[in-house]
């Protein structure tokens, strides 16, 4: 009975707890008596490396640099005493008994998620699918740590200059060490000028990313995706998202626009990927056709209409495309029934040429 | 030497990537019924082993019924089934360091050198629904991240009948019989193949690959009438079954105006012999099961699967089911599969076809054959095939890692081929 009593008077005593890793980043959380520290640093969302929790692996250790830090008796665990006696101890199996700081051999951000890599990718082939777009094939070096979700994008350096654009991979982490990116030609701009003038196999290339927000978004509802000229290239890649995911797969509305008839491209593609996906609905449409076209005639938003929903409230929409083109896909689809939070949008920054 | 080269490739690039899913499926497609073993291959108590699609699965009967697990253990990766070990009804339990497994869960429920361990509890091997039916074992070999409801068993075995008959007529035999119909009886063998499992698959249904068969003992002893080959003459030779919630794949339309058979061939004076017309119909459905319509013989069908194990061996699987309403009728089909299915169809007509998919490994073995091979007119359906798995498979298996038949040529002979027996370590003592 009395052991009964004194325990929680016991429980409510705690530690203070720091934590210092390799990059200097230092935390502090309070350890409970009777907590592990890695249970403490879990509740305190402190990330340690860990493994077992049994003592046995040895993942967790760390130094003790001050204080007193006690391994759990009750149990081997694979410490060695001369370890031990250097003021190691594994965390999972060890308890403060007093404020205690304690150092990590690895930087705070091992557990974080990837960040945006840097690395020099060259050029594998640049090829005009339609009359102002190019399709870039980029071979990225083997050490490059590129992790990417489909619809992020990267920007990459215009060789020989110190300008930066924005691109969309249109090629899936499966695809590399190739990345595929489609550009957009205009008149003007460094870009456009290189790749009309200078671009060449073997270019090399400086390349940042990933960076973004629009990626698929995980849903079973039907997946709308309009897309403006380039704006298909993010798109593309969630395609295989959908197509490379497990169980039933949803309904996908791809709504693709061009201005004219030769700036269209991916003509082919877009018919395979829609023998691949049971569920994929493709409209294409080109807002100033000349005589001969037999297509959709108008923007890639305003040919979706109620018809091609199959349940507004729970649909997801993406969109990509010129600002003009997310504005009013925005308008329209909530017009449909869609809900303003389930509508994703990338636009072409104004430096995107 | 100047060579005429007339013939232009038909499977060009952009023809080859429209069935691009298929040929990235080396290791098979996920999520999908298998059949794994016989029911009289899994007695009670017992733990065996299979692989399907790279994936490690032990079947455990236990109470009658069959669990299946991951036939891999969590702490260090053995084969549970290598030795195994039941302690209890609901669990498994792996015979190297006793780490026990809720057969139901497979939630890690003891290990049994280490009751206390705090690991107890927090993890676990996956599971896979089993479906017992008419005494094969089907597992449906799910991918970790399957979250959905498991498609019944049908949606992956061949169309049923009567139920076709105004779709798919067959004027020529009576109604097919279904592994799933009432009273039918299932008999069959299965072995392992040394070859993709796609080029097993497309063996099946190859409607040009029947000159393999013209000197087989049954074709000739029963004098049938097989012809050199069968050539498509319509866009409906093949037709696909693609209903939303059925099986999905395509059927072969022989012996219609859709189909000519080819009797003769003048230039190498060979022709086709056999004066006792043999009517039969090929299907084939996703994952990849093959339906024979009258065969062997009238009220008969033939399946077969060509599981995969790895992507260089596949178990094939071929099944004869026949409605048997009476104890006798069971006896019957039982007595003439034991002395002439099994002997004459289903070893000495199909035996033609594993040396034929085998012989085909070294070609596609490390890609190269997908890309050079010349398919040709008669070929159609194997194109129809490799579109239709692009489109309706439930996920493509990734090459796995740490389970058998990965790194080729691995030194598993001790572990996995002798068997756990001490005596097999002990030194040779000369006859």
């Amino acid at each position: 009975m009395t052991i009964l009593e004194e325990l929680p008077v016991e429980a409510t005593q705690t530690c203070s707890a720091t934590v210092r890793f390799s990059d200097g980043v230092e935390r502090v959380f309070p350890v409970r008596t009777g907590q592990t520290i890695l249970a403490a640093a879990k509740e305190n969302d402190v990330r340690l490396v860990h493994q077992c929790l049994t003592g046995s692996c040895g993942t967790c250790v760390t130094r003790v640099e001050s204080g007193e830090v006690r391994m759990n008796t009750a149990r081997g665990t694979s410490l060695l005493p001369s370890e031990a006696a250097e003021g190691f101890r594994l965390t999972c199996t060890s308890f403060c008994d007093s404020d205690a700081v304690m150092h990590f051999d690895y930087p705070s951000s091992l557990l974080d998620e990837p960040g945006p890599e840097r690395c020099t990718a060259v050029v594998g082939e640049a090829s005009w699918v339609a009359s102002n777009v190019v399709r870039l094939s980029l071979r990225l070096p083997d050490e490059a740590g590129l992790e990417f979700r489909s619809g992020q994008y990267v920007r990459v350096r215009v060789p020989g200059t110190e300008e930066w654009r924005s691109y969309s991979m249109a090629s899936t982490m499966g695809d590399l060490p190739e990345l595929v990116l489609l550009l957009r030609v205009l008149d003007a701009g460094v870009m456009s000028d290189y790749l009309r003038s200078r671009v060449k196999v073997g270019d090399e290339m400086e390349l940042e990313g990933p960076f973004g927000l629009f990626y698929l978004r995980d849903s079973k509802a039907q997946q709308i995706m309009i897309a403006g000229g380039t704006g298909l290239a993010p798109m593309l890649g969630m395609l295989e998202d959908i197509r490379l995911k497990s169980g039933r797969k949803p309904k996908v509305l791809l709504s693709f626009g061009c201005a004219t008839e030769d700036n269209l491209f991916y003509q082919d593609e877009l018919e395979t990927r829609a023998a691949w996906l049971p569920g994929l609905k493709v409209k294409v449409a080109v807002a100033n056709p000349g005589p001969g076209y037999s297509g959709l005639v108008g923007n890639p938003v305003e040919v979706i209409g109620a018809a091609d929903l199959v349940d507004p409230p729970s649909a997801v929409a993406y969109l990509c495309g010129p600002p003009p083109m997310i504005e009013s896909a925005r308008r329209h689809l909530e017009a449909l029934g869609l809900h303003p939070d389930n509508i994703h949008a990338e636009h072409f920054s104004a430096s995107a040429a | 030497m100047d060579m005429k080269r007339t013939v232009k490739k038909a499977n060009n690039d952009a023809a080859r990537r429209l069935y691009a899913p298929y040929a990235e499926a080396e290791w098979g497609f996920l999520n999908h019924w298998y059949p794994a073993r016989f029911a009289g291959e899994v007695p009670e108590g017992s733990a065996v082993g299979v692989q399907i699609c790279g994936v490690p699965i032990v079947l455990r009967r236990s109470k009658g019924k069959v669990y299946a697990l991951k036939d891999q253990c969590l702490h260090r990766g053995v084969k549970l089934s290598a030795k195994p070990m039941c302690l209890t009804e609901d669990t498994i339990t792996c015979w190297y360091h006793g780490f026990t497994f809720s057969i139901e869960t497979g939630e890690l429920v003891s290990i049994v050198a280490a009751p206390d361990d705090e690991i107890i509890g927090t993890t676990g091997i996956p599971t896979y629904p089993v479906e017992e039916v008419n005494g094969i074992v089907f597992v449906f070999v799910k991918s970790d991240d399957w979250e959905d409801e498991i498609p019944p068993l049908a949606q992956d075995l061949p169309i049923r009948f009567p139920d076709n008959n105004e779709r798919f007529p067959h004027p020529f035999w009576p109604d097919t019989p279904s592994m799933l119909d009432k009273d039918a009886v299932a008999l069959g063998v299965h072995r392992t193949g040394y070859a993709n499992w796609r080029l097993a698959c497309e063996n099946g249904f190859d409607a040009g690959h029947l000159l393999i068969h013209k000197d087989c003992t049954i074709v000739q002893a029963k004098d049938w009438a097989v012809p050199l080959g069968i050539k498509p003459l319509t866009d409906q030779a093949t037709q696909l079954i693609e209903d939303e919630d059925g099986p999905k794949g395509f059927i072969n339309m022989y012996f219609t105006e859709n189909y000519e058979p080819v009797l003769v061939n003048e230039r190498l004076n060979v022709k086709a012999s056999g004066t006792v017309p043999k009517y039969f119909r090929t299907s084939m459905f996703l994952p990849g099961v093959l339906m024979v319509e009258n065969w062997p013989e009238e009220n008969v069908v033939q399946y077969e699967w060509y599981v995969p194990i790895t992507d260089d061996t596949y178990e094939y699987w071929e099944v004869l089911v026949k409605r048997c309403p009476t104890e006798e009728d069971v006896k019957g089909f039982e007595y003439r599969f034991k002395n002439f299915y099994e002997p004459m169809a289903l070893h000495g007509f199909n035996d033609c076809d594993l040396f034929a998919r085998d012989a085909m490994q070294n070609f596609y073995a490390d890609g190269a054959g997908w890309a050079d091979e010349q398919l040709g007119d008669m070929d159609y359906s194997i194109i129809t095939w490799r579109k239709v798995a692009s489109r309706y498979n439930r996920g493509i298996a990734k090459k796995p890692r740490g389970v058998s038949g990965v790194v080729k040529g691995a030194s598993n002979v001790l572990a996995e081929i002798r068997g756990p027996g001490c005596g097999h370590y002990r030194d040779k003592k000369g006859e």
